[in-house]
């Protein structure tokens, strides 16, 4: 056991270093790129969602909802005025911590199941929103046309190289692979970061024991409308990058059954752990791309992907009700007074 | 034009009311939100059809039988998805919630295709297309009254058994407190299978009514009405048998009004409007007990 975690030092940087060389590769697929780009925007919608009900145990069922609103943000302000990507995703990560603040304000006092069925009702709305309001969002027939993302830097034409172009607009996954790659890095550290802050203790402490953290000072609403917030910002940041990489938008794409799949994701890895859905969001993606080509070959017809989906979740849960890898922070497992037990507790099993 | 509304309205809130009383009496015993209590309803619709169309059995047997095959169905689910989890995390059984009306929806999908289905009208009396009521310009036709009837006499029938017999009594003991009630020698697993399979029945009348009424059927009809009905249940205060009928009712009308007078492309989003109303300004419901957090 410990030869194996001795090697996974190594064989993570390892494996980095794979994920950055394999799109320059000849060996390297459009296909496997795209899937591997859907994963990126799935990891950073789970490290997003993970912040309610790992951190702070409070169950959301609409985020979709806000992945949609941060989707919609981005193709609009794309389709009628014009604007530069980098411009756009604050824009849209402020219009989703919005919605975030707005929903979340009245709602936060709530508990548990009340809490989730108030955000599985927003989610449902924003939804029949997109649908309805043809003046918008076209409705069903959808947003096609957004433009993809262009890294515009011509001001620096002025300093050097006036002959260059200094416009590149993404096309092929290959650009958008890097810009994911980046993207999930950059909440994957914000992330770590706040764990182990004082906003993420505060958080924590409101997930084991309300009235507990209450009496020790933190102020729960407070916290709890920050956590959803910073929540539904990351989900808008996901839509946003969505919309700007498939460069099409349709009310059927934020369902309930994408905030499902999410929150898998997210119990899958085992509640508060951020490694953990990075890895959610990897397996259940591909699963789905397995599922996909797998059962047409069995001769099953294509609606049975969702059942067995479906019927997969329920095993799961059946025999792994914590998920895989159950949430242990980084600073527990440095603390002194644990490593002495673990210690104990490991030469009391071999002697 | 407003009372004919009215009238449409309190056919389809009595139908939500039928289904609501599924969640909200599992929600009071094991507080576990069903998600798959839709699917139930809407594979009620299926196999009365099936029963109708391929055994030939007359309406009335078809509907029994449909009632009794998804009380067996709520069973089995309770028995084989949900029991292993009673003493898991919740987030786990309403996981395998979701994912078991994922299940059933495809399943649906598999067996009888994915377009809708007309019911079958040669099973029907002829006298449910006739007019039973006529006051002014509003017309209740047989099988609204049918309808009326049915569901008034179910949520009767409900009434007596929860607050009347042994199990009913044994239900609410166990909504109270389930250690509780165990110690006092119920057999807590007997009786929650008990309310699942009450509450399995009565959604699936409510799915054959449905169909019935508006003479169409398809697999994923049980999502929108399940989401209706479980508002329905918070607004009347989720737990409360009473609250979910009353709650059912009142939303069928909201619904029906919304749709005809606000916007009726919003129909659905009048449910979801209420439900999140209901619950910020009155988390316990109309008739329900409360339940914001303490700090």
């Amino acid at each position: 056991m410990r030869g194996v975690t001795a090697l996974l030092g190594p064989l993570k940087y390892l494996l980095l270093a794979a994920a950055l060389l394999y799109p320059l590769t000849p060996a390297s697929d459009v296909y496997v790129l795209h899937v591997v780009v859907l994963v990126m925007v799935y990891m950073v919608l789970a490290m997003g969602l993970n912040i309610l009900p790992g951190f702070c145990g409070l169950l959301d069922l609409g985020y979709v909802g806000f992945y949609g609103i941060g989707a919609y943000t981005a193709g609009l302000l794309t389709l009628n005025y014009d604007l530069s990507f980098w411009v756009i995703v604050p824009l849209a990560v402020v219009n989703g911590a919005l919605w975030g603040v707005i929903l979340g304000a009245p709602t936060l006092r709530l508990v548990g199941d009340y809490f989730a069925i108030v955000t599985f009702g927003f989610s449902e709305l924003v939804v029949l929103f997109l649908t309805n309001e043809i003046w918008l969002t076209r409705g069903p027939l959808g947003l096609p046309g957004i433009a993809p993302v262009s890294l515009d830097v011509s001001w620096l034409s002025r300093l050097f190289n006036p002959e260059w172009d200094w416009k590149y607009t993404f096309s092929g996954e290959i650009p958008y692979y890097y810009l994911g790659m980046v993207m999930v890095f950059a909440v994957y550290v914000v992330m770590r970061r706040v764990e182990d802050s004082r906003l993420g203790r505060a958080w924590l402490a409101i997930r084991e024991d309300p009235m507990a953290a209450a009496s020790t000072g933190v102020n729960l609403f407070a916290y709890k409308v920050i956590a959803f917030a910073v929540s539904t910002g990351i989900g808008a940041l996901a839509g946003a990058f969505f919309a700007r990489w498939t460069m099409f938008l349709s009310p059927d794409m934020f369902k309930f059954w994408e905030s499902f799949l999410v929150l898998c994701m997210v119990v899958l890895g085992g509640l508060g752990n951020i490694n953990g859905a990075l890895i959610g969001s990897a397996v259940l993606i591909s699963l789905g791309e397995i599922l996909r080509v797998a059962l047409p070959r069995l001769g099953l017809p294509a609606e049975t992907r969702f059942l067995v989906y479906g019927l997969i979740m329920v095993l799961i849960m059946r025999f792994r009700p914590g998920g895989f890898f159950t949430a242990v922070s980084e600073s527990t497992m440095k603390s002194p007074l644990i490593m002495d037990l673990r210690r104990r507790l490991a030469a009391r099993k071999t002697g | 034009m407003l009372e004919q509304q009215l009238v449409n309205g309190f056919t389809l809130g009595l139908i939500y009311a039928l289904i609501a009383v599924g969640y909200t009496m599992v929600y009071g015993v094991i507080e576990l939100i069903n998600f798959a209590h839709g699917e139930v309803y809407m594979f009620g619709a299926f196999l009365c059809m099936m029963f109708l169309t391929v055994f030939g059995a007359p309406l009335i047997v078809a509907v029994l039988l449909s009632m009794g095959c998804c009380a067996v169905m709520g069973v089995l689910l309770d028995v084989v998805a949900y029991r292993p989890l009673r003493n898991a995390p919740r987030l786990a059984a309403l996981i395998t919630a979701i994912g078991m009306s994922i299940f059933l929806q495809n399943l649906a999908m598999i067996i009888w295709g994915s377009r809708p289905l007309p019911f079958v009208k040669q099973a029907l009396p002829a006298f449910f297309k006739d007019t039973a009521l006529s006051f002014g310009d509003v017309n209740v036709s047989w099988m609204q009254m049918t309808i009326y009837i049915a569901a008034v006499a179910m949520m009767i029938s409900l009434n007596l058994v929860i607050t009347r017999t042994r199990i009913g009594t044994a239900m609410r003991a166990l909504a109270q407190n389930r250690v509780c009630a165990s110690l006092m020698g119920i057999n807590v697993n007997r009786v929650i299978s008990f309310t699942f399979a009450l509450g399995s029945g009565l959604g699936a009348m409510a799915g054959i009514m449905v169909s019935m009424f508006y003479n169409t059927m398809y697999p994923t009809m049980g999502y929108n009405a399940g989401v209706k009905a479980f508002a329905a249940a918070v607004l009347g205060g989720i737990g409360s048998v009473p609250g979910a009928m009353f709650g059912g009712v009142v939303l069928g009308i909201a619904e029906t009004l919304g749709a005809g007078y606000v916007s009726s492309p919003y129909r659905d989003g009048v449910a979801y409007a209420v439900m999140i109303l209901v619950i910020i300004l009155r988390p316990s419901g109309l008739l329900g007990r409360a339940v914001t957090e303490k700090a």
